[in-house]
């Protein structure tokens, strides 16, 4: 467990670097991740994907297809490696748990 | 700096000797900094490297994972015994193993043949080497030569030493068997890394990344731990994608009871890039063909993760959620999509293990039990009942990776060769350009993907990349010769390997994809004439 500051805001992360908690994910915590990664400030178009992949899992408790990203936030089919470099860097953003290792071996590039 | 020094003594005094065995406190690999040779298109066989992987250590699996698993959940105390113990059980029940064990003469024509140690220069992953890692015990413990004159006899205690080199080689070989096709006796030296896995497994040192995926098989049905209402969902995004794309209602079943065909197939297959193409491939072809079929929801894998780690159990009770799929939903045929170790599963094993697949459980005697989607597909080209339009796939230069397992543990069709000669041919009717790669790199002495067997986690990916290298080199050739622009695939994991290796060698990933991905592009929709 880490914790992080992030212009006055308190973050928790779990070991790897995931939010700890899903609920407590917002515009901020999404840059603080972000920044860790590299990313921010992020734009619109990647607070789109973020929040569609939020919608996703809180539906169904996984992860979507990546076609189905682009297509529900009407993007180029492409668009999450473009946007984040890959999957599994946009999921963390999104401030999901920790994907399972099989995931992760056919999504992280 | 005092304090520092004194951390770093503090936790050098807690190593316990599992982390020494599995390199736990070990700094992790970063997969960024790992790079890839250049490629010249030639396979040279490397000066020797001693030690050069000795680093390179798959993470562990948790203590939680272990037990779940039904395995001691860390490292136990007699281990070296208990180590025995399991040897001893082993020879027993797979004779083989004593036989390979045994009959070893050191004529050194497997040395060179193992793409990780062409690609790491490690002469522990030469395959007599690594075999001999568990050999010398077996002759310490098991035969009269090894108790009386020891390391004279190439004899030797399991120690912490030995017990941390099992660990570390026997997790760089991907038990694809190519080292055992210029064997002169045979000997398969996968079956030796699946034991000597096995015995690690029963006392307390797991792979995690092999182990956490059986878990998640056993508790979900798949792999990657996708529940029914996610494949559900995702399958019906997966329809509406076509229905745009080709204007086609192609569906996408799922539990669909009394559906003509039940189709078992990788996971990665419904979720993970190029793998849902060649699903989307698989669709449009019993679309066309007018064949009703089904996915299903409990039995949403056709891979198998227990055969990596050399347990019978585990790969049998994974493969009866498949008898009871068949139970369920009642299929007249049984038909596996592209993946390497699940053909070789299912076409090895599901008779004697979940089966027999046959009339008593309502299977149609006139098919294959089971068959390979490939096969199925052929069958149907050749028959007539769909088209391929080949032109549409002119801008596709392609040449074929034969998989490991497929290539050397199974077969299709009704002819000897049916396995290289089947997916040949089905590229062939959906392409005009084929290119064939080195004939030493294909069919029988194809190289594996370097993932396979378990090795497909990112804290080796220095393993992965050197185990592709004489693939590469080798589709390098055939690209610079012919052009060759399209790695044509019938395996999830070389998928997912090379998609992952190939930007490291400068090929853009976009080149891999699979077999029916091709089919899909080129199978003419709509009415028959």
């Amino acid at each position: 467990m880490a914790v992080i500051e992030y212009e006055g805001a308190t973050i928790e992360l779990d070991d790897d670097g995931y939010l700890a908690d899903m609920n407590t994910w917002n515009d901020t915590v999404a840059n603080a991740l972000a920044e860790r990664e590299g990313l921010s400030p992020l734009t619109y178009d990647q607070l789109d994907i973020l929040m569609f992949m939020r919608q996703f899992y809180q539906k169904h408790s996984f992860f979507p297809i990546v076609h189905a990203v682009c297509k529900n936030v009407r993007q180029p089919g492409d668009c999450v490696s473009d946007e984040f470099m890959d999957p599994v860097t946009a999921w963390k953003i999104a401030g999901l748990p920790k994907p399972d290792d099989e995931v992760i071996a056919y999504l992280k590039r | 700096m005092a304090e520092t020094a004194d951390t770093a003594a503090e936790q050098e005094e807690v190593l316990t000797d599992q982390d020494i065995v599995t390199g736990a406190k070990e700094p992790s690999l970063k997969p960024a900094d790992v790079k890839a040779p250049e490629l010249t298109g030639d396979i040279q066989i490397p000066h020797l490297v001693k030690g050069a992987m000795a680093k390179s250590k798959c993470h562990a699996a948790k203590p939680e994972t272990m037990e779940a698993m039904g395995f001691p959940g860390r490292l136990v105390d007699n281990w070296e015994e208990a180590a025995v113990k399991k040897l001893g059980e082993l020879l027993t029940k797979y004779k083989s193993l004593q036989v390979y064990l045994d009959i070893c003469v050191r004529c050194g024509s497997c040395t060179d043949k193992c793409q990780f140690f062409l690609g790491s220069k490690d002469p522990k992953n030469m395959p007599v080497a690594r075999a001999d890692l568990l050999r010398k015990v077996y002759k310490k413990y098991f035969t009269t030569e090894g108790k009386i004159f020891g390391s004279l006899a190439g004899a030797a205690k399991l120690d912490l030493e030995l017990l941390g080199e099992w660990y570390t080689y026997f997790h760089q070989c991907s038990q694809c068997r190519r080292c055992s096709v210029f064997c002169p006796y045979g000997i398969d030296t996968a079956e030796i890394s699946m034991a000597a896995r096995e015995i690690m497994d029963s006392i307390g040192i797991g792979q995690k990344y092999v182990n956490t995926v059986l878990v998640k098989l056993h508790e979900i049905g798949n792999n990657l731990g996708m529940n029914p209402k996610a494949l559900k969902a995702t399958m019906e995004s997966t329809e509406e994608d076509i229905q745009e794309e080709d204007g086609v209602a192609v569906k996408l079943p799922v539990d669909q009871v009394g559906a003509e065909v039940l189709l078992i197939t990788p996971s990665a297959d419904f979720f993970a890039t190029p793998h849902i193409e060649s699903l989307i491939g698989y669709a449009k072809v019993f679309h066309q063909a007018g064949i009703s079929w089904t996915l299903s929801s409990t039995a949403s894998e056709a891979g198998n993760f227990g055969m990596f780690i050399g347990s019978y159990e585990h790969m049998q009770k994974a493969a009866m959620r498949i008898r009871k799929a068949i139970e369920e939903l009642k299929p007249k045929r049984l038909i596996v999509g592209e993946c390497g170790h699940a053909w070789r599963i299912a076409y090895a094993f599901w008779n004697t293990m979940i089966g027999p697949l046959d009339n008593s459980l309502g299977l149609k005697l006139e098919y294959p039990r089971p068959q390979h989607i490939c096969e199925y597909t052929l069958d149907l080209v050749e028959r007539g009942a769909i088209k391929l339009d080949k032109s549409a796939n002119d801008d596709v230069i392609p040449t074929f990776h034969d998989s490991c397992n497929v290539a050397r543990a199974t077969r299709m069709g009704d002819r000897p060769g049916g396995q290289f000669e089947i997916p040949r041919a089905l590229i062939n009717a959906a392409c005009n350009r084929y290119v064939e790669m080195d004939s030493d790199t294909i069919k029988e002495k194809t190289f594996c993907c370097g993932g396979g067997g378990g090795l497909l986690s990112d804290e080796i990916l220095d393993v992965r990349v050197q185990g592709a290298m004489p693939r590469m080199q080798a589709y390098h050739a055939i690209k610079e010769e012919n052009g060759a622009n399209f790695f044509a695939l019938i395996c999830a994991i070389c998928k997912a390997q090379f998609t992952k290796v190939f930007p490291k060698y400068g090929i853009p990933m976009i080149e891999v994809g699979g077999i029916h991905q091709l089919v899909a592009k080129a199978i003419e929709l709509g009415a028959k004439e």
